[in-house]
């Protein structure tokens, strides 16, 4: 009978999950399935990264970076209530140490890869938690002040930095062999899509935990969340420091696959990013930062060329971070639900008109 | 009051202490002294432009206008396109700055209007989403600025001069530009000139008592959206204006908007976000301390970096020892 019921409960969540499922299957077989169609293997021509798959492979792996970053901005800022201007500073950080454990200190690759993950986590952790500490007490404005301040100072500060060759950064080179994504591309493209997971499935557990219900309830009102007994202070530290420990993750995956470290990783785009995927895709929805991630990153990369209109020329490329920019404020005036927030209200709402 | 005699006591000594940090590490060089006290007023009068703008809406709307440093960052560069513009060379160089300066701050006016009216007044009902729009508008500008211009930093060449703009003077046998002693005037007069606007008009009136309590005033009978709009206006209009005079000195580039924002808001928090007399006061402590930080750097530690970090480290330490900042009330 135990039995029967846990077969039960695990069809349940099969068929409660089944879009999820299908989209990470999906994402599992993509790269074979785009060789078999153009004939270029997913590990690569002729020995070397190169090809069709092994190019897409390198799209999704992107996404799949920004996926994370974003979703770890959604916690905070979907789910908690939280706004930070400088969610870059984690994402870069995190990129920093790593890149520093695996080149500046002379360990070998694989204890480098090790300490590096480790300590770039904590000391994220720890500096979320810091940040949260010093201003979270006071208004809200004031995080996003001092977040922006400190983003805005370590960019300025890795910039001049000689010791990582300031402005121009520095390579990594000694990867361990089973991450380096030139030599094993669909491996680290497995690795990224399980960290995706893992992100997704923590954070919608936590969101469905009583530590998450707190959280939403901060949101909505955090006077009245205070007034029923709550230390809100500590759920707001725990949500920023483990949305900062994912976003340095997401920093490091970000430089291993592009095995470079340099300022631009804790620039403004990495706060923006996150902003604008969060808020198109759908503010404190679960599949709103996915949507919103592959969204943008995907329409980036078709539409990176030059359109003639008449005797207009428009270089979508040249121009993007301009029309993300207007497509951002149109999204926040008329949708501010994003698309996963009024596909849901949509859909709600034909339901009920029916029954 | 003695709350405001301690502040003030604590203002005299930090003033005091930058001064006489400055006049030791300056090893008795009067020129070079005197030249980083002049820079700091004048990067001090160049904070409170933008940074005034940023307490009032703040105190009046509740909205920190993350867009404030990129109306600067535009009044800079369209003073400058419009004073280089090949139409306009036949106008004589003196009458051409002035009119581009007041073109620019009108674009900077009109586009603070655009601002409240088409973006923020739908959003008043959701402040979070005001405030991550001002930060949107903030890259769009940046952006729009980078598709017209191009990424290349503008510098204003000395051929391209004018008046004032040419001639510079001697102070302790230092040459000091008398464009920036210029902007320190004008800088001093605004001041003047906004705070009379606070404490003696009507309108400032009106806008004081919103900042105490927006909605009392509304109760009253007063079209409180109103004064809204034209302060958020006159914010990015004075802003603009200030980027417009910075122009000659500093050129225009895209990375003025950020450089000009962070010491703005750390200049609001440091007097007291809301507070006028704080902000006046900070804008030229915080311009002080960058001046003193900057030479101090790149004389005795041969770095550049600590002079761009100071305001957020300012900033930080503010945040850490008195959030509520020298002339604000509690700050919850």
């Amino acid at each position: 009978m135990a039995n029967e019921s846990r077969l039960a409960s695990w069809r349940r969540v099969v068929q409660e999950n089944a879009p999820y499922l299908a989209i990470v299957i999906f994402l599992i077989v993509f790269p074979h399935l785009v060789g078999w169609i153009t004939g270029d293997s997913p590990f690569g021509v002729g020995g070397r990264p190169r090809g069709q798959s092994v190019f897409w492979q390198s799209v999704l792996i992107e996404v799949f970076i920004l996926t994370i970053l974003t979703m770890s901005y959604n916690l905070i800022f979907g789910f908690t209530g939280v706004i930070s201007f400088g969610h870059a500073l984690f994402f870069g950080l995190g990129g920093y140490i790593l890149g520093g454990a695996l080149e500046l200190v002379g360990l070998s690759p694989e204890v480098g890869l090790l300490a590096g993950v480790a300590v770039g986590v904590i000391v994220c952790g720890v500096l979320g938690f810091a940040m949260g500490l010093v201003t979270l007490r006071l208004r809200g404005v004031y995080f996003a002040i001092f977040t922006l301040a400190i983003a805005e100072m370590f960019f300025i500060y890795f910039g001049r930095l000689p010791l990582t060759n300031a402005e121009d950064g520095f390579s990594l080179n000694a990867l361990p062999d089973l991450i380096n994504p030139t030599r094993n591309r669909l491996t680290y493209y497995y690795l990224t899509l399980f960290f995706v997971v893992l992100t997704f499935v923590f954070i919608r557990r936590l969101m469905h935990s009583p530590t998450g219900k707190v959280m939403l309830a901060i949101r909505e009102n955090e006077g009245r969340a205070q007034t029923i007994g709550f230390n809100t202070l500590r759920y707001k530290l725990l949500a920023i420091s483990l949305s900062a420990m994912m976003a340095s993750g997401a920093g490091m995956l970000h430089v291993i696959l592009n095995k470079k470290v340099g300022p631009e990783i804790l620039g403004v785009t990495y706060t923006v990013d996150p902003l604008l995927m969060t808020i198109i895709g759908g503010v404190g929805t679960f599949s709103g930062p996915i949507v919103g991630a592959a969204g943008l990153h995907l329409s980036e990369r078709v539409l990176n060329r030059q359109f003639v209109i008449g005797p207009l020329t428009i270089d979508v490329g040249q121009n993007w971070s301009l029309i993300l920019g207007l497509i951002f404020v149109l999204v926040v005036l008329v949708f501010p639900k994003g698309i996963i927030g009024t596909w849901t209200q949509w859909r709600t709402r034909r339901r009920s008109s029916i029954g | 009051m003695p709350q405001t005699r301690s502040t003030l006591m604590i203002v005299m000594a930090l003033t005091l202490a930058l001064l006489l940090f400055s006049f030791f590490t300056s090893r008795g060089d009067l020129g070079s002294f005197g030249t980083t006290i002049l820079s700091g007023l004048f990067l001090g009068m160049l904070y409170f432009l933008v940074a005034a703008g940023l307490s009032i809406i703040f105190g009046l709307m509740d909205i920190l206008n993350f867009a404030q440093g990129a109306y600067f960052m535009t009044g800079a560069y369209i003073t400058f396109a419009l004073f280089h513009l090949p139409a306009f060379q036949g106008v004589d160089a003196n009458l051409r700055f002035p009119s581009a300066v007041a073109a620019a701050t009108a674009v900077g006016a009109l586009l603070g209007l655009l601002l409240e009216r088409g973006l923020l007044r739908p959003l008043y009902a959701r402040p979070i989403f005001q405030l991550v729009l001002t930060f949107g508008v903030a890259i769009i500008f940046g952006e729009a600025l980078k598709a017209i211009w191009g990424t290349a930093a503008f510098s204003w060449s000395p051929i391209n001069s004018f008046g004032i703009h040419q001639s510079g003077f001697e102070i302790f046998g230092r040459q000091f530009g008398t464009y920036r002693l210029f902007v320190i005037a004008v800088g001093l007069v605004l001041i003047v000139l906004i705070g009379l606007l606070l404490q003696r008009t009507r309108t400032g009136i009106i806008i004081r008592a919103g900042v105490e309590d927006s909605e009392m005033v509304q109760a009253l009978g007063i079209n409180v959206r109103a004064v809204f709009t034209m302060v958020f206006t006159l914010g990015c209009a004075v802003a603009a204006f200030g980027g417009a005079i910075a122009a000659p000195f500093l050129g225009a580039n895209l990375g003025m908007g950020n450089a000009f924002l962070l010491p703005a808001i750390a200049v609001v928090v440091l007097g007291g976000l809301g507070s006028y007399m704080g902000t006046a006061i900070g804008s030229l402590l915080v311009g002080l301390a960058v001046a003193v930080v900057a030479k101090f750097s790149t004389e005795f530690l041969n770095q550049t970096v600590w002079s761009s970090i100071t305001p957020m480290l300012l900033l930080i330490l503010i945040l850490l020892l008195r959030p509520s900042g020298l002339f604000g009330k509690e700050s919850r």
